[in-house]
Parts: C-alpha cells; sequence; structure tokens
C-alpha cells in the first residue's frame, strides 16, 4: 500500500504540492487525476525518492522508497516514458534494467512480447520511437522486476483508444493478482476506464477521492423540454433543486422523481436521463479552468 | 480508505544490487549508444592512424630510431584525445537524455551511483592505455622488421606508472568537470579548453615571453605541473631538482581540476532535484 502523509513541496514560495494525504491499496488500481500542473509528477517524485518533499512522508508499506533493497524489484516505476536515451535501442533500454536487477536477460523478452513490442520493433532506437511505444516500454521496464507496486504518470499519454483499453485490460489483471496500481492523468475519460479508486488533485490539494462509483454517482438527472419555463415550475412545484445547464436543467433528483415531477404539472419532455459523471465532469472543468490552462481536459489534449 | 491490510508487499530482507553489477552497467552504458560506437571506431581509427605514421616516418628515415617507451607516449595519444569525452557523457548523458530519472529510481542511492561511474571511468581509463600499449609493442615490433633497427625494449615501469597516472588523471578530470557542470557541450568546452587548447596553443607562446607565465601557469594546469615532477625540467627544458615545491604543485593542480570540481558536483548530484 502507498501511502502519502501531509506531503507538501514548495519552490520558494510556490506549493506545488500542499498537504496531500491519500492512499493507494492493493487490488486496486488508483487514479491520480487533476489538469497540467496540478502536481501529479511532483507527487509522484516524492513518493519514488526523487523529490525531497518539503514537508510529509511518503511511504510504500510503511518504508520509504529509498530504503527498499533493489527497489524496482519491489516497486515499479514510470516516470516519463520519453526520458529514454534516444540512442539506445527499446532491448537495451530493458536489458540494462535487467541487468542492474539482476534479472535473467529472458525477462526482457517476456516483457517485449507482454506489452506488444516486436522484435523488429524492439532493436530500433529509442529516438525513432512513438510516445505510444515508448510508453509500452516504459510500462515494460515497470513490470521487469515483477514488482507488486506500480507508480506509472500518465502512462496512457499518447496511447490510442485500444491501446487504452489493452493497458487496462493489463492494470486489472495485475490488481487483481494482488497488486497495488497508482497511475496518473489529466483526463477524466481515460482515468474513468482503467482506476477503480480516484484521487483528484488541483492546485496541489486533494479535492475529491473515493471509489469511482461514488465519484459518479453525484451525478444525478439531465432533463429537457420543449417548454423549458413549464419544467422548471414544475420542479419548483415538486420541490426538487435543480440547475439550468445550457438548453437543460440537471438536478439532483432522481430521473424517476424528475420524471415524475413532470408527469405531474402535465409537461411533455424530450430527454430524461441519467447525467453520467456530470459530477465529476463539472468539477473536474471547474478545476482546471480555474486553472487557465486548457479549456477542456475531458479530450485528448497533450501533456 | 482504511490502513487495515498491512500485506507484507515490501521485502526488506531482499540483498541490494551489488556493486560490481552497478560498475558493469555502468561500463555498458558508455558504449551500448550509437554515440559511444562512433566514439570508439575513432579511436581505433586514431591509433592505428597514428602507429601507421609513426612506422611511416621510421621506414622512410633511416636515422631516426625509437624505443618502446617512445611507442608508448605516442599510442597513449590518440586513446587520451577523444575517450575522455566518455567520462564526461557518462555523467551529462543521464541529464541531458534524463536517464537520470531511472537510474536513480533503479539505486536510489545516488553516492553509489557516482562510484560505479567513478570506476566505470577508472576501468576504462587503464582498459585503453592497456590496449595501447599492445599496439606500442606491436608497433615496436614492425618497427624491428620493416628498418635495419633492433626494437629496443626498453619500458621502464616508471614510465608506464607515470602514462597511466597521467591517463586517469585526464579521465577524472573530465569525471569531476561533467559532475559539476551536468551539461554535455560546456563540460566538453571547459575540458578540452583546458587540458588541449590553452596548454598547447596558448600558454608556450605566454610562457616563451613573460616569466610571470612561467611561474604561474604550471600551477593551473594539470599537466605542466606532472610533467616537470616526471621529467625534473621545466617546460623549457632547464633542468630541475624536483622537491616539495614540486609535489605541492602536483597536489595543488589535482586538487583544483579533479577534488574540488569533483566534491561539488557530487554535493550537487546528491542534492539537485531529479525530474
Ligand atoms: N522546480 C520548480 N520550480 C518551480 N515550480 C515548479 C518546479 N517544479 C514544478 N513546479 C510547478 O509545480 C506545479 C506542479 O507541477 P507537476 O507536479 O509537474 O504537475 P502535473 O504533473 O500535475 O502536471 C506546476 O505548476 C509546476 O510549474
Ligand atoms: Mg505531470
Amino acid at each position: 500500500m502507498i501511502e502519502v502523509q501531509n506531503l507538501s513541496k514548495s519552490y520558494g514560495d510556490f506549493t506545488a504540492v500542499d498537504d496531500v494525504s491519500f492512499a493507494c491499496r492493493p487490488g486496486r488500481v488508483t487514479g491520480f487525476l487533476g489538469p497540467n500542473g496540478a502536481g501529479k509528477s511532483t507527487a509522484m517524485r516524492m513518493i519514488a525518492g526523487l523529490t525531497r518533499p518539503s514537508k510529509g512522508t511518503a511511504t510504500i508499506d510503511g518504508v520509504e522508497y529509498t530504503a527498499i533493497p533493489n527497489p524496482a524489484t519491489q516497486v515499479g516505476v514510470l516516470l516519463d516514458a520519453s526520458a529514454q536515451h534516444g540512442g539506445r535501442t527499446g532491448r537495451e533500454v530493458l536489458t540494462i534494467g535487467a541487468r542492474m536487477m539482476g534479472l535473467p536477460a529472458s525477462r526482457v523478452d517476456e516483457m517485449l512480447a507482454l506489452v506488444g513490442l516486436t522484435d523488429k520493433e524492439a532493436k530500433r532506437r529509442v529516438r525513432n520511437y512513438s510516445l505510444g511505444m515508448r510508453q509500452r516500454l516504459g510500462i515494460a521496464h515497470a513490470l521487469l522486476g515483477d514488482p507488486k507496486v506500480l507508480i506509472l504518470d500518465e502512462p496512457a499519454n499518447g496511447l490510442d483508444p485500444a491501446g487504452i483499453h489493452w493497458m487496462r485490460r493489463l492494470l486489472r489483471e495485475y490488481a487483481n493478482r494482488g497488486g497495488t496500481v497508482m497511475l496518473s492523468s489529466h483526463l477524466l475519460h481515460e482515468i474513468q476506464i482503467i482506476a477503480d479508486d480516484l484521487i483528484v488533485i488541483g492546485n496541489g490539494r486533494i479535492v475529491a477521492s473515493g471509489t469511482k462509483e461514488e465519484l459518479l454517482r453525484v451525478a444525478g438527472t439531465r432533463v429537457r423540454a420543449r417548454d423549458m419555463a413549464a419544467l422548471e415550475s414544475a420542479l419548483t412545484a415538486a420541490g426538487l433543486t435543480f440547475e439550468v445547464a445550457g438548453d437543460a436543467v440537471t438536478s439532483t433528483a432522481s430521473p424517476e422523481e424528475v420524471g415524475q415531477a413532470a408527469a405531474d404539472a402535465g409537461v411533455a419532455l424530450v430527454e430524461l436521463r441519467e447525467s453520467d459523471s456530470a459530477g465529476l465532469e463539472e468539477m473536474f472543468l471547474q478545476l482546471t479552468s480555474s486553472n487557465q490552462r486548457d479549456v477542456i481536459t475531458t479530450e485528448g489534449v497533450p501533456a | 480508505m482504511s490502513t487495515a491490510t498491512t500485506d507484507p508487499t515490501i521485502d526488506l530482507s531482499r540483498p541490494g544490487v551489488p556493486f560490481g553489477r552497478e560498475v558493469r552497467v555502468e561500463i555498458r552504458k558508455m558504449i551500448d549508444t550509437r554515440g559511444g560506437v562512433w566514439l570508439f571506431a575513432i579511436t581505433a581509427l586514431f591509433i592505428l592512424l597514428a602507429m601507421g605514421l609513426t612506422l611511416l616516418v621510421l621506414g622512410l628515415n633511416e636515422d631516426a630510431t625509437i624505443t618502446a617507451s617512445g611507442f608508448g607516449e605516442i599510442m597513449a595519444l590518440p586513446v587520451s584525445i577523444l575517450l575522455p569525452v566518455f567520462a564526461i557523457l557518462i555523467v551529462t548523458s543521464e541529464w541531458s537524455q534524463r536517464t537520470h530519472l531511472t537510474t536513480f529510481t533503479l539505486q536510489p542511492h545516488r553516492g553509489r551511483v557516482i562510484l560505479a561511474k567513478f570506476v566505470a571511468v577508472t576501468t576504462l581509463a587503464i582498459g585503453t592505455i592497456v590496449a595501447a600499449a599492445v599496439f606500442g609493442a606491436l608497433g615496436n615490433a614492425l618497427y624491428g622488421v620493416i628498418t635495419p633497427h633492433d626494437p629496443v625494449w626498453n619500458l621502464p615501469v616508471a614510465d608506464l606508472a607515470w602514462i597511466v597516472a597521467q591517463q586517469l588523471l585526464f579521465f577524472w578530470m573530465a569525471f569531476a568537470l561533467a559532475m559539476l557542470l551536468l551539461n554535455t557541450p560546456a563540460a566538453i568546452a571547459v575540458f578540452y579548453v583546458a587540458s588541449m587548447i590553452l596548454p598547447f596553443m596558448v600558454y608556450p607562446i605566454l610562457m616563451a615571453m613573460f616569466q610571470w607565465a612561467r611561474d604561474l601557469l604550471p600551477w593551473l594546469n594539470m599537466d605542466y605541473a606532472v610533467m616537470m615532477v616526471r621529467t625534473e625540467a621545466t617546460f623549457l627544458g632547464d633542468p630541475i631538482e624536483v622537491g616539495v615545491v614540486d609535489y605541492l604543485r602536483l597536489a595543488f593542480t589535482v586538487t583544483l581540476w579533479i577534488v574540488l570540481p569533483g566534491l561539488l558536483g557530487a554535493l550537487r548530484i546528491r542534492r539537485t532535484e531529479v525530474k
């Protein structure tokens, strides 16, 4: 289990990570979600012992990363897939890792096969790899030593939709075998596909955390009628809270309650459905726009 | 989230990474890139060129003679020109290619990483001198075959020790500057300007012209300081009696170019945030 307690990191008077506490449990894939610059990478570097925290602790099973003997065989880390020597072949990158960890050369072939890098691709220099291939290589490297814990920073970045589903299956099976996975992303839809638990970070602070179901349940109902004014007075009459969101109305009440209220007032509906992930999505959008970086982050924006 | 389950996921009794393994990996990392292969290939070419030219001159010129010691000196030249770049790249490429992220997650104790790289650089320096000696011996034997002279096999241990020592000092200086600067072009520029361009192209002129240059420059240049102790002569060839001052001068230049930048660099590497 990864445990982070009151972790902070300041650069001068700027606080990149601000008193953050959370845990990533074994058997679960924990998504670490936040817009660009939220402090995800900084927090993960502190967990991996590469950045010294200003305050607080980050431990894995109660142990700091730097105190773990031959750590890469116990905790797999991928912090930046593009941070590889362009002049080395993919196979050589893994071979160096395997040598260092004291693993047999056959392990390199196993990992290449696992992440779907062909023999020909593995002989190419990393300079000529696409970002998606680098991510696969980085994941292979993180998995080399057969660790029980995985820490992956934006591993889905640069993967195509098929690649994201491949990663979901890989990490799902890994967690099912009892592994602990922490992965970060700045894309809600990406993390929604892959993660079980979510930790949402914005401006260095945790703004929400829990299981994916919990966080998505906040959702509520989205409803539209031809006569929107009539719909609004019907909902008010029924005592339901609601908000006008563009050409529709969203309510925290269930679709059943909203439908009944409309029917009671004789309002014909055009649309009535559970607003999937609206709660989280809205919160995330707000986080993002208050950060004044990307306006839309639920679609493929490069990091 | 509950903290009830404490799975024994992390095994603290597992052995750490043995130091010898780290050194072997660092040596491998010096030569497993395209750049590394080229550097070695060009050096091999230089060696053959130096040997060929020397033999050509000796073959064409009946009066010219050479000894094994002389051959050793000549062969040490090509291996000391380009190869210090390895001692620089083994440090700076981790930063320019950002592989330090991986290196320091595989071995979080950065002091150990520095030590492994140092041993790797030292191994390379000695290995290349051995290679140079082998080629020197080969050249000397050929010299006996293609010229009427008999080869002279006189490489005194002291001479060989000095050649090795100088090669080591060269490599360590490159390594120390690389740690201090953590930047490939800067480290290469400072190293070559300080160790080759100035002492071969600028200092001789200054020393021929000015007394202060003859007094001061040996204190700033490791090669001069070594040569004065080794040959028991000044830069201009005047014999000297080697005394405490000369050893002090040598120690001073070693401190200036190796110990000081090395210590500051190691401190910098240990402190710096890797990202
Ligand atoms: N060395 C530094 N000096 C100043 N600010 C930094 C430094 N490193 C990171 N930051 C800032 O910290 C914030 C968090 O960065 P990061 O952890 O990389 O975010 P994320 O990975 O979530 O995109 C950013 O605003 C970034 O600009
Ligand atoms: Mg990041």
